[in-house]
């Protein structure tokens, strides 16, 4: 399972970064924000509104009753749809780089999530997941791997 | 007077290539993941210098560099890089040996009368850097063997030039001789008993000798060492012996089907290669890799030289039954044409009429395959591999970049 991505603090707005700065790091000379699933509250980058925005990663903390207390949710889940009845937005993830188990590898723009909104209106952010490829199950030993945007590993 | 012998080697080229397109990998810890995404095949000096080396099994490289990124190979783009390279090369020189996707030997001519040797390595690989964006280091010496040995020595984004028998010779002292292409340990090992370790020694051994211990080869390499020119530059990949096509079954296979199915996709990447050289050919050989280590093979040879589908097929199948070992579980498997027919002005077999309608057959998927892509056509038994058709890395491998000398 992708447990965490990373973007440069170049492609976050200002202000953005300002606010995590507890979660910047630097990899080879080069800033970049982690949102980590481990990080409280775990947060994503997410293109929603015609902006990037930085939203709460699922419902680890079980602070809302009607969603599922995880971060992701499978694809065949969501095509079945069995989230309709709380009005889900497709939404991308951008990021450079995602990990999973360990493994860190580099992606062409980003994963695909899901956002919901809390009963108060707070957006909520799911990751969508899939069933490995036969190269990214030996690569990060996971059996279920982030949808990738246009791009197939 | 005498002529000099370039050679190029693109620093970590599967990671430079990437770092083109994905700047932001630019002094990172980057390794370039293999066919299968167990191993690294390439990796950035950053990485390098956590420990993480070639072959190194990706759960062990995460170990090492926690902070390491990996993508997954890409030859296509690969290719496209080197030979952008290869055509910045050839601007500057008559003659290109297109030697391997990131290795090119080619004729080193001063850019002007004004510019020596050093200067033109200089300025080639500056330029190379300016225009495709890839690190390269070029050494320059009176023969191949001393190019690629000196070029060694100035990574990374080095330029070397070695003109003087007293400087090569102070350079040779210092390498040991498995740094020679071509002298690996067992011939390092029959060297040692005569006190020959590094390349001064070989290159000051008795030539005599050399050709008794090492054969021809070796003592064409001693010849190189001592700046007399053997193997020369060749713009123009000779023919092959044989063609070959296969390589890692992706995992363990024990269903014979599946052994099948991998069978019948390296016949016809096989197919599509012996039309691209306009051969035939008469024997088709399989070679089976089992899990224990050991390795089992199987030959047919066929009455008239042939590149078709039906004719191939038939012949794999019986290659295949002789490779064989019922239960046992195999890990790779090739396919290999070895009696290599030119397609034209062979001799038919008194019994074999000639099958317009089959031959019209093979036309036609080949070329459909070349209008919409690789595979598009192909055969039912490989829908046992969907993983590895759903895939478009898998379309493209390291032996489909042509003209290249190497491998």
């Amino acid at each position: 399972m992708c447990t965490a991505v990373a973007l440069p603090t170049s492609e976050l707005p200002d202000i953005v970064v300002e606010q995590l700065i507890d979660r910047v790091h630097t990899r080879g000379g080069e800033r970049e924000v982690r949102f980590d699933w481990r990080s409280v509250p775990a947060l994503l980058p997410v293109w929603w509104n015609g902006r990037l925005q930085v939203v709460k990663w699922g419902n680890r903390d079980r602070s809302e009753r009607k969603l599922p207390p995880t971060g992701w949710t499978w694809r065949e889940t969501v095509e079945k749809g069995k989230w309709s009845a709380i009005e889900p937005e497709p939404v991308e993830v951008p990021a450079a780089y995602v990990m999973t188990n360990g493994v860190w590898f580099r992606v062409k723009q980003g994963v695909r999530g899901l956002l919901v909104r809390t009963r108060t209106g707070e957006p909520v952010v799911y990751l969508i997941c899939e069933p490995s490829t036969r190269y990214y199950r030996v690569m990060t030993r996971a059996t279920w791997m982030p949808v990738l945007i246009d791009e197939v590993i | 007077m005498t002529t000099f012998v370039a050679h190029l080697d693109a620093d970590c080229y599967y990671v430079s290539a990437e770092r083109v397109r994905h700047p932001d990998l630019t002094d990172k810890p980057v390794g370039v993941l293999g066919n299968n995404g167990a191993c690294v095949i390439a990796k950035s000096y950053e990485m390098k210098a956590h420990g993480v080396k070639t072959g190194t099994p990706i759960w062990d490289a995460a170990k090492l560099c926690p902070h390491g990124v990996y993508v997954k190979r890409d030859f296509y783009w690969y290719e496209v890089l080197s030979r952008k390279m290869l055509g910045i090369v050839g601007t500057f020189s008559p003659r290109v040996e297109y030697y391997s996707v990131d290795e090119f030997f080619f004729e080193a001519i001063p850019t002007s009368h004004r510019t020596d040797l050093p200067g033109t390595a200089t300025k080639i690989r500056d330029y190379i850097r300016e225009a495709a964006g890839l690190p390269v280091t070029i050494g320059v010496a009176r023969t191949r063997t001393l190019a690629k040995l000196f070029s060694d020595t100035g990574k990374p984004f080095g330029a070397v030039a070695v003109l003087t028998r007293d400087h090569e010779r102070e350079l040779l002292a210092k390498m040991p001789v498995t740094e020679i292409s071509g002298i690996g340990g067992k011939r390092a090992d029959r060297l040692a008993p005569y006190g020959i370790r590094t390349c001064l020694d070989l290159a000051d051994a008795d030539g005599r000798l050399v050709n008794k211990l090492l054969t021809k080869t070796g003592y064409e390499i001693w010849l190189e060492l001592n700046g007399t020119p053997v193997m020369p530059i060749r713009p123009e990949r000779p023919p092959h012996q044989v063609l070959a096509r296969g390589g890692s079954l992706m995992g363990n296979v024990d269903d014979p089907k599946l052994l099948w199915a991998w069978c019948v996709r390296h016949v016809e990447r096989l197919i599509e290669e012996l039309r691209y050289h306009n051969v035939r050919t008469t024997t088709l050989a399989i070679q089976l890799d089992w899990k224990d280590g050991t390795g089992t093979g199987g030959t047919t040879s066929m009455p008239v030289p042939t590149d078709r589908f039906d004719d191939l097929l038939d012949a794999a199948r019986t290659s295949l039954r002789r490779a064989y070992i019922p239960g046992a579980t195999a890990t790779h498997m090739h396919v290999m044409a070895t009696e290599l027919r030119r397609a034209k002005g062979f001799q038919l077999s008194l019994f074999d009429a000639p099958d317009p309608k089959k031959e019209k057959l093979a036309a036609t998927k080949h070329a459909i395959n070349e209008k919409f892509g690789r595979f598009k056509v192909r055969s039912a038994a490989t829908l046992y591999l969907p993983a590895v058709y759903r895939d478009p890395a898998n379309d493209f491998d390291i032996c489909d970049i042509r003209g290249k000398v190497c491998f």
